[in-house]
Order: structure tokens, then sequence, then C-alpha cells
């Protein structure tokens, strides 16, 4: 699974289901699957090659999509535009935050990233001048692609996926570059990474930077997709905690993982919701106890993540093998 | 012509004085021990040397140029690479990419860097071992992997904190040969040791510190037996 293989696979699969594939219900699971695949890649990009656990990553995926949906509302232009300016500012703010990395270390840096999408979540919500406030702001719909107004949700799996492999090149870079060789080292201990030579703060402001950029554009892309940016839920913990259990349950630090995290996550997430959800039923929300359980259960018995728990089973498997 | 030196340095933490104005030097090709009992002031001096504390007065000067100031990673880029007391292996990372990482500091390239390290963990014995995590290396193995990873770094002077401390005794000889070959091969080094028959024996000077100065720099033998250093290490009633 640490292979190139399976995700040549996935991506494939997923380039090619929107030619088969007619029920919009199906293809919105796949639009939505690959953007938090392509969420918990950039947050994997901190959290699990530099190790630079967050649970304030919101805050830059709210800023992509606020970008894109301010830009489009307030002067009409393209979200393209929307997305890298939103990707900028993630960027400056990933540089207060990587700068932060080297102050406070474990909880305590957890505790700042939280504050800051806190923060965030209450300008959006209150400066009602400019953001419009707690009611959110709709997406303007301008029909073309330089406007990304798409109804075809077809065309929206390959945005998406070009999004999602674009994170996941971008992770396999660090798993084979000279730079990803460091910034695993600085995860594993920054003084020792340091007393070899490696640059430990200045990779770790850059891979945090990094992840808040592509984080914004996979914002930016999620609120042209869904057409409303809500500042309660762009900016919330809930949010940031998607990211990181996606790719935590994948495999933290694994190129592939994130995906396959996201994969699991939305879609049993969405048949929870789906068979007990409805308001009639009467169990409103306890998608999110079987979620809770799924999740301990996970962490008890494959605490490496999927990734790592598929690999140790093939290797068993062939070691079973070649011994007769 | 001294190729590290250490220029009257003393650091203090709160009321304590770690470092009072130490001052010696290394000359190219050296081997110098640095002995002294528990809270002497050698690891403080190690840190200071190589980036990681600052001093309060004094400075550390290669070749000429000022390290002091610099940040424990250009230090080590500049040429002074170093091992650690309490061993800090990248415990998830295999043996090789360990050395690795020390490699990448002089090259570039991937590939490039994982031959070199190879090599490296041939030369202090650790091949069989090159696919194992670090996490599950005895003692002895992590003081080698130590050394190979700071050697990956290509330095000019090399600092060994410790090289048998904690190692069980049967391993002591190859680790001792070892270093003397580092040394046999022209590299500059300063060693922490606090056993003496291994430090007097690869030594070609010694420096010894208590409480935080320099009571003695010399010869082995001389430092072994000097008035001050026999009283430091058992007390006074011994140095007759």
């Amino acid at each position: 699974m640490r292979g190139v293989a399976p995700a040549l696979v996935f991506f494939g699969a997923a380039g090619l289901a929107p030619l088969v594939v007619r029920d919009a219900f199906l293809l919105d699971s796949l639009v939505l699957i690959l953007i938090w695949g392509a969420s918990a890649a950039a947050w994997n990009v901190a959290g699990g090659y530099a190790g630079q656990i967050s649970l304030g990553h919101s805050a830059f995926f709210g800023l992509g999509a606020y970008a894109t949906a301010l830009l489009a509302t307030r002067w009409g232009l393209s979200p393209w535009l929307g997305l890298t300016v939103g990707a900028a500012v993630a960027m400056a703010i990933g540089l207060v935050i990587g700068y932060l990395s080297n102050r406070l270390r474990g909880p305590y840096f957890v505790l700042a990233t939280i504050a800051f999408s806190q923060v965030l979540l209450i300008a959006g919500s209150r400066w009602r001048g400019f953001t419009a406030g707690s009611e959110g702001i709709p997406v303007p719909f301008r029909p073309g692609f330089w406007t990304l107004g798409i109804a075809d949700k077809r065309i929206w799996v390959w945005i998406v996926l070009a999004l999602a492999v674009l994170v996941w090149l971008a992770q396999l870079y660090l798993d084979r570059s000279r730079r990803g060789y460091q910034l695993v080292a600085v995860r594993e201990d920054e003084d020792a990474a340091l007393s070899l030579g490696v640059p430990a703060r200045r990779l770790k402001v850059a891979a945090i930077c990094a992840s808040a950029a592509l984080t914004a554009v996979c914002g930016a892309l999620w609120a042209q997709y869904i057409g409303f940016v809500d500042p309660f839920y762009v900016f919330s913990v809930d949010l940031s905690i998607r990211f990181a259990l996606a790719a935590i349950i994948g495999g933290l630090g694994t190129a592939f993982g994130p995906f396959l995290g996201a994969a699991l996550i939305t879609t049993v997430e969405t048949s929870l919701r789906a068979h007990f959800g409805g308001i009639g039923a009467g169990l409103v929300g306890i998608y999110l106890v079987v979620y809770g359980c799924a999740l301990i259960v996970m962490m008890r018995f494959v605490p490496q993540g999927l990734v790592g728990w598929i690999d140790d089973r093939l290797r068993r498997r062939a070691v079973a093998r070649a011994e007769p | 012509m001294s190729l590290l030196s250490v220029a009257g340095v003393s650091k203090r933490f709160g009321g304590i004085v770690a470092n009072r104005a130490i001052s010696f030097d290394l000359a190219p090709g050296e081997l110098v021990g640095i002995i002294g009992p528990n809270g002497a002031g050698k690891s403080t001096l190690f840190e200071i040397i190589t980036g990681f504390y600052r001093p309060d007065e004094g400075e550390v000067l290669l070749d000429g140029a000022r390290l002091t100031g610099l940040s424990p990673d250009v230090v080590c880029r500049r040429g002074v690479a170093r091992t650690f007391q309490k061993l800090r292996p990248f415990p998830g990372l295999t043996v090789l990419d360990n050395v690795v990482i020390g490699a990448l500091t002089r090259t570039h390239d991937v590939r490039h860097a994982r031959a070199r390290a190879s090599d490296l963990v041939r030369r202090v014995g650790l091949a069989d071992k090159a696919g194992a995590h670090a996490r599950t290396l005895s003692t002895g193995q992590r003081k080698r992997l130590e050394l190979a990873r700071a050697l990956a770094t290509e330095p000019r002077v090399l600092l060994l904190d410790e090289v048998t401390g904690g190692v069980d005794q049967r391993a002591i000889p190859e680790l001792v040969r070892l270093v003397r070959d580092l040394h046999a091969g022209g590299l500059t080094l300063l060693v922490i040791e606090h056993n003496m028959q291994v430090i007097t024996a690869v030594a070609q000077r010694i420096v010894a510190l208590h409480l935080g100065e320099v009571i003695a720099d010399g010869a082995p033998d001389a430092v072994a037996r000097d008035r001050r250093v026999v009283e430091a290490y058992l007390g006074q009633a011994y140095a007759r």
C-alpha cells in the first residue's frame, strides 16, 4: 500500500467513474470523497510528515472557501482568483503557525491551532458588514469554467480529482526527496535532526505553509461545489478533526493513507446518516456515536493506520507462503 | 594552528555555574579526551560547541571563524558533528535511513546518500541491521549508529559524548577500535569518556573539568596522576 500502484488504481477508477456512473448521489459522494481525501492529504503534509499535529486546519479550509465566495460576491471576481488569494492568505497564516510550532510543542501547539480557527470563526460570524456574518454567504453560480459555474457533477469529479492528484504528488515528493527525508527526521527527533545539519525550523514552517495553501485550495473548490459558505461549518473544530482523522485512520505520513481514510469515513458517515439520520427516525446524531465507537476500535486494533495494517498483512502472508 | 578553539566559555544556569572560563584548543588531527566527574560541565560544553546552548561569555571558533551564535544545523554544516550522551536515534526509521539523513546534509541526491550511508553502516559493523528499525537496536548498536550518522555529515571535528557509557563490557574494544580508526584516518576528535582506561589509551591529550573549570590539560598519564584530578574524582583522602 505504500507503493504507487494502489493510489493509481484509486485515482484511475475515480477518473473513469463519471464515464459509466450516471447516478447523481454516487457522483456527489465521489466528489466529496476526493475533496475530503485531498484535504486530509494536505493536513498530512504538516500533521503526518512533519509531525505538527494541528486541529485548526479548518482555518485554512475556511479561508479558501471565504476567499472565493467573497471575491465573487463582492467584486465579481473569478473563483480561480479567489482560490489563489485564499491560498496566499492561508500561507501567510501558515507562517505564523509555523513560527508557533517552533515555540510550542505537543498539546500546546494543538491548542494554538484550535485557537486560530476559532478566532477566524468569530471573525467570520460577527463581521457582518463584510462576511455576511453567521448567515453565511451563498456562492454565486455563474455558468462557465472560468467562473467554475458547473452543474455537471461528472466534470466536478475530474476537477477535484486533479486537486487530489496534486496533493498526492506533493506527498510523493516528500516520500522520495531529500527534503522529505529531512522532514521525517524532524518529526522523529528535532534535536537529533538539527545536530545532523537539518534546518528543522525552516522545514517545519515550509511544510505548514504548503499544507495551509493546499488546504485552502480544497476549501475554495468545496465552496464552489457546494455553493454556500457557513462560518460555523468551515471554521469548525469538527472539520479540522475530520481531516486529522482521515489521515490517522488511513495512515499518518503515508501518501495514500489520507485518501483511503477519507473514502472510508465519508462512505460510513453517508450511509449511517442515510440509515439513521432522517428526522422521523428519532435517532438524529446516532451516526456520530457509531462513528466515535468505530474510531475507538480503530485506535485500539489498528493504531498504525490502514495502510500500515494492510502492508503488515501482505508481508505476513508473503512470509507464510515462502515457508512451505 | 588550531582547528577548534574554545575561548573563555562560561555558562550559568541560574545560580549554578556549569562552565567557567573554559579555554582549550584542538589541533587538526588531534584526539582530545574530556574527563570529569558528574556535573563537571562536560555535556554543557558540548551543547555550547554544537550551538544548542549559547554561552554567557566567550566563544567557539572553527578554523578561526565564530561558531557561537549559529544554530546547531549550521554548526553541523560548517563541519562539527556530535553524538548524544542520551542516545537519540530516529526510532521509527531504519538504521540505513538514520544514516541517510546525515548523508543528505552533504548531497542533494538521495541515491548517492543511500550509497554513502550503506558504506558507513558497513563500516561501523551494522550491515546486517541496515533494514531494522533503530528502536530495535541494543545500546552498543545505537552508539555505533549514532557514530555512523554523525560521520555521514562529513565532519571536520567529531564530538563523541560517552562512547562506552552504558555499553556491554564485551562491546567496548570494538567501539575503541572504531574511534582509533577514525583518528588514524585523520579526523579530529573531542571525546567525553568516563572509562579512564579507554580514554588514556586513545587520547593524545586530556582536558579535565571539575565544577565547570579546567583543572588539568595535558598528556593522558600526566593528567591521570594530577593531584587535583585525583582529588576531584576520589576526594582529598586519596590524593597523597
